[in-house]
C-alpha cells in the first residue's frame, strides 16, 4: 500500500479534486490541485473566503475525501478503507490545529493534550506531555479546564496536542483567527520553532498576510486552483499578491480554458 | 412571540418529539382514568361500583398526574437545555427574557394541546377496555357503560397544559440565568442539587416510609386493601431517589471509577463524562429506577397477594384473577410509560453530544473507540438505576410480605428483578448505540461546526 515519494518530501498532493454537491448546485471546491512540500518546510496558504484553503487542509490531512486525485503524506499514500482505518493513518503522521480548537471541554489541559497518545494506545508518556506544554507556556495551567483558559491559552493547549504525538507534518487552520496581535504572535514563533528545531513540517491556512510572513512560503489559492507561490515573504509583498489575487486566477482560467 | 414559537415548533418536530409524546402518553393516561368518573356520574353508580371507580379514578389518575407532570417536565427541560444555543442568539438579537419566556410558554401549551388532542381516541378506548375489566370482575354493574365527558377532557387537557407551561416557565428562568455561548462553558455541569429538589425527595422518601409502616401497622390484618398503600412506598421511594439520581450517579461513579478503568481509554472517556456530565446522564437515570422500582415492585406486590390468596379464600378465584390483570394493565401502562421516556430522554441526550462525539474523533477516536464508551456509559446507568430501583422498592414489598403471608421474604423469587435488569440494560444500550451510531454518521468534521 505504501508508495514511495521522492526522498525530503512531507507532502504531495497530485491532482487533488473536491466537488460538493450534485447537478446544477456543484461547486468545485477544489479543481486540481497539485502541490510537493519539502520536509522541515514551513508553508502558508491563503487566498479569499471560498477559494478552497480549509478544504485543501482538511483533504491533505485525511479528514475529508478528495473527489479525485491522491495524496501521500510522509511518503505513505492517504487512502483509507473507512474513518477508523484514516483515523490511524491520521495518529501516526499527522497533526492538526483546528480553527475551532475542538479542545474537550470536560478534560483539564494535561488530559486533552495525551488524549491523542490514549486513542491511540501509545504509551503516554506524561514527562513529554508535560515538557510540551511548558515549551507552550501553559507548564503552570496543566489541570486547569479549557472554560478556565484565554483564547490564545486555548490555542496553545491545541498546538501541544497537536505535537505530543511528534507528527512528521502538522496542519493548522487559522490558527490566529481569533487571537489578538500579542497571542497571535506568540502562536507563529511556536509553529516557527516547531520546523526550526524539531524537523516538523508544518502547513497553515490564514488569511493574515502577518501571520504568512512567518512562513518560508506562501501558497496562494483562488476558486480552488493554486494561483501563485512566494517565497521568503513578508507581509507587505502578501499583502499586495492578495489584492491581484482575481486577475491571477482570470488569467490562469484562461490559460488552461476552464 | 407567539409566531416564533409556532414557527419554532414546526421547523424542529424532531426535537419536540420527545415532549410530544411524553404529553401524549400522559393526557392518554389522566383522560383514561378520567373517563372512569364520568362513567361512575353518567351511570349514576352507587355504592361499591361508584366507589370502585372513583378510587380508581383518583389513585391511577393521581400516579399517572405525577409522573406526567415529572416526564413533561424533564423532556422540556432538556430541549431547552439543548436549545441553549439558540435561546442565546435570540437573546443578542435584542429578544428580552420575558419574549423569550413567552416563547418557551407558547411552544409548552402548543405541544401540550397537540398531545391532548392526539390522545383523545386512544385515552377513549382504554377507558373502555377498563370499564370492561371491571365488568368482568363484577365491581361494575353491566348496566353502567363507559363514558368519556367532560372529567375526563377537562383534566385531560387542564393538567397537561398546566405541566407543559409550569415546565416552560422554569426552563426560562434556568437559561435565563445561563451564560451566553462559550462552547467551553457547557462542561461546567455542576452537579450540586438545588435544596428544593433535595427537600422534596426528602419528603417524598418520609412518606414512602410512613406508607410502608402504615402497611405494615394500620393496614395489616386490611388483606388486600394493604396493596395500594404498599405500591404507594415504592411509587413514592422510586420518585424520591429519580430526584436524587445526580447524588446518586456521583456517588457510584466514584466507586466504579477502578473497575472502569480496566477497559482502558474508553472506561477513562466514560468515567470522565460521568463526573462531568453528571446532571446530564442522572436525567437518564431517573427513568430507569422509577421503570425498575414501579415494575419490581408491582410484581412482588401482585405475587403475594396471590399466594396469600391461595391459602384464603375470601374472594372468588376469578374475579381475584381479573383484579391481578387490572393491577397488570395499570402498571404495564405506567412502565410503558417509562420505557417510552428513558428512550426518548436518552435519544435527545446523546444527538445533542455529536460535536463532543467529533471532537474525540479528530483528537484520534475511531468510531469504535467512541462507541464504546457510550456503550460503557449506559451499561453503568443502567446497572446503577436497576440497583436503585430494585431496592427502594423493597420498600413496598417487604412491608406487604409481612402484612400478607407473615414473612419478610416477597414472592415470586428473583425472576422479575432479573427481566427488569435485562429490559432496563436492552433499552439503555440499544438506545444509546443507536442514537451514538447516528451521531457518528456525519464526517467529524461537519459535526464539530455549530
Amino acid at each position: 500500500m505504501t508508495v514511495r515519494t521522492a526522498a525530503g518530501e512531507a507532502l504531495r498532493l497530485e491532482n487533488v479534486r473536491k466537488v460538493h454537491g450534485t447537478g446544477d448546485g456543484k461547486v468545485d471546491a477544489l479543481a486540481g490541485v497539485s502541490v510537493a512540500l519539502p520536509a522541515g518546510s514551513f508553508t502558508a496558504v491563503m487566498g479569499p473566503s471560498g477559494s478552497g484553503k480549509s478544504t485543501l487542509l482538511q483533504c491533505a490531512a485525511g479528514l475529508d475525501t478528495p473527489t479525485g486525485g491522491r495524496v501521500f503524506v510522509d511518503g505513505a499514500e492517504l487512502a483509507g478503507r473507512n474513518e477508523a482505518a484514516l483515523t490511524r493513518f491520521r495518529r501516526s503522521r499527522i497533526g492538526f490545529v483546528f480553527q475551532q480548537l475542538n479542545l474537550l471541554p470536560t478534560l483539564d489541559v494535561l488530559q486533552n493534550v495525551t488524549l491523542p497518545l490514549k486513542l491511540a494506545g501509545r504509551r503516554v508518556d506524561t514527562a513529554h506531555a508535560v515538557e510540551t506544554l511548558r515549551r507552550v507556556g501553559l507548564g503552570d495551567r496543566l489541570h486547569r479546564m479549557p472554560a478556565e483558559l484565554s483564547g490564545g491559552q486555548r490555542q496553545r493547549v491545541a498546538i501541544a496536542r497537536a505535537l505530543v504525538a511528534r507528527p512528521p507534518v502538522l496542519f493548522a487552520d487559522e490558527p490566529t483567527g481569533a487571537l489578538d496581535t500579542r497571542s497571535a504572535r506568540e502562536v507563529l514563533g511556536l509553529l516557527r520553532e516547531t520546523v526550526r528545531a524539531h524537523g516538523r513540517t508544518v502547513v497553515m491556512v490564514t488569511h493574515d498576510p502577518v501571520a504568512a510572513a512567518h512562513a518560508d512560503a506562501v501558497l496562494f489559492l483562488a476558486d480552488g486552483r493554486l494561483v501563485g507561490r512566494l517565497a521568503a515573504p513578508t507581509a507587505e509583498a502578501v499583502a499586495e499578491r492578495m489584492t491581484h489575487l482575481g486577475d491571477d486566477a482570470e488569467v490562469q482560467r484562461a490559460r488552461t480554458g476552464a | 412571540m407567539l409566531g416564533l414559537a409556532l414557527r419554532s415548533l414546526r421547523r424542529r418536530v424532531s426535537a419536540f418529539t420527545a415532549s410530544l409524546l411524553a404529553a401524549f402518553l400522559g393526557a392518554t393516561i389522566i383522560m383514561a382514568f378520567g373517563s372512569l368518573l364520568d362513567t361512575s356520574v353518567s351511570g349514576g353508580a352507587t355504592g361499591a361500583a361508584a366507589e370502585t371507580l372513583t378510587t380508581m379514578a383518583a389513585v391511577v389518575g393521581g400516579w399517572g398526574l405525577v409522573l406526567v407532570v415529572f416526564a413533561v417536565t424533564s423532556t422540556l427541560t432538556l430541549s431547552a437545555r439543548q436549545r441553549a444555543g439558540e435561546l442565546a442568539l435570540l437573546r443578542s438579537v435584542g429578544a428580552t427574557p420575558g419574549q423569550i419566556r413567552r416563547m418557551l410558554v407558547g411552544e409548552a401549551a402548543g405541544l401540550a394541546v397537540a398531545g391532548a388532542l392526539a390522545a383523545v381516541l386512544p385515552a377513549w378506548l382504554a377507558g373502555r377496555g377498563i370499564v370492561g375489566l371491571l365488568h368482568d370482575a363484577d365491581m361494575v354493574p353491566r348496566s353502567i357503560g363507559h363514558t368519556f365527558g367532560a372529567f375526563a377532557a377537562g383534566t385531560g387537557f387542564g393538567i397537561t397544559l398546566v405541566a407543559a407551561v409550569v415546565a416552560a416557565l422554569l426552563a426560562a428562568r434556568r437559561t435565563g440565568r445561563e451564560r451566553p455561548a462559550d462552547p467551553y462553558a457547557d462542561a461546567a455541569d455542576a452537579a450540586r442539587l438545588p435544596w428544593p429538589r433535595i427537600a422534596a425527595a426528602v419528603l417524598l422518601l418520609g412518606a414512602a416510609v410512613n406508607c410502608a409502616v402504615l402497611t405494615m401497622t394500620v393496614m395489616r390484618d386490611e388483606g388486600t386493601m394493604a396493596m395500594p398503600i404498599a405500591a404507594q412506598a415504592a411509587i413514592l421511594g422510586s420518585l424520591s431517589l429519580a430526584l436524587l439520581s445526580p447524588a446518586l450517579l456521583r456517588g457510584a461513579t466514584r466507586l466504579l471509577e477502578r473497575p472502569l478503568g480496566a477497559f482502558g481509554v474508553a472506561g477513562e472517556l466514560a468515567v470522565v463524562s460521568l463526573r462531568r456530565r453528571t446532571r446530564r446522564l442522572a436525567a437518564v437515570m431517573a427513568p430507569i429506577i422509577l421503570f425498575t422500582g414501579v415494575g419490581v415492585g408491582t410484581v412482588h406486590l401482585q405475587r403475594t397477594e396471590n399466594a396469600a390468596l391461595a391459602t384464603a379464600t375470601d374472594l372468588p378465584e376469578a374475579d381475584a384473577r381479573t383484579l391481578e390483570t387490572l393491577n397488570y394493565v395499570v402498571i404495564g401502562m405506567i412502565v410503558l410509560f417509562m420505557a417510552i421516556m428513558l428512550v426518548n430522554t436518552l435519544l435527545a441526550a446523546t444527538a445533542h453530544r455529536r460535536r463532543e462525539f467529533g471532537q474525540q474523533r479528530l483528537a484520534g477516536a475511531t468510531p469504535g473507540q467512541v462507541l464504546g464508551t457510550v456503550a460503557l456509559e449506559a451499561a453503568v446507568l443502567a446497572a446503577v438505576g436497576v440497583v436503585c430501583g430494585a431496592a427502594v422498592s423493597l420498600l413496598g414489598i417487604v412491608p406487604f410480605a409481612v402484612a400478607r403471608i407473615g414473612s419478610p421474604v416477597p414472592e415470586g423469587g428473583p425472576a422479575a428483578v432479573v427481566v427488569v435488569a435485562v429490559l432496563a440494560a436492552a433499552l439503555t444500550l440499544g438506545t444509546a448505540y443507536g442514537a451514538a451510531r447516528r451521531a457518528l454518521a456525519s464526517p467529524a468534521v461537519d459535526a464539530v461546526t455549530p
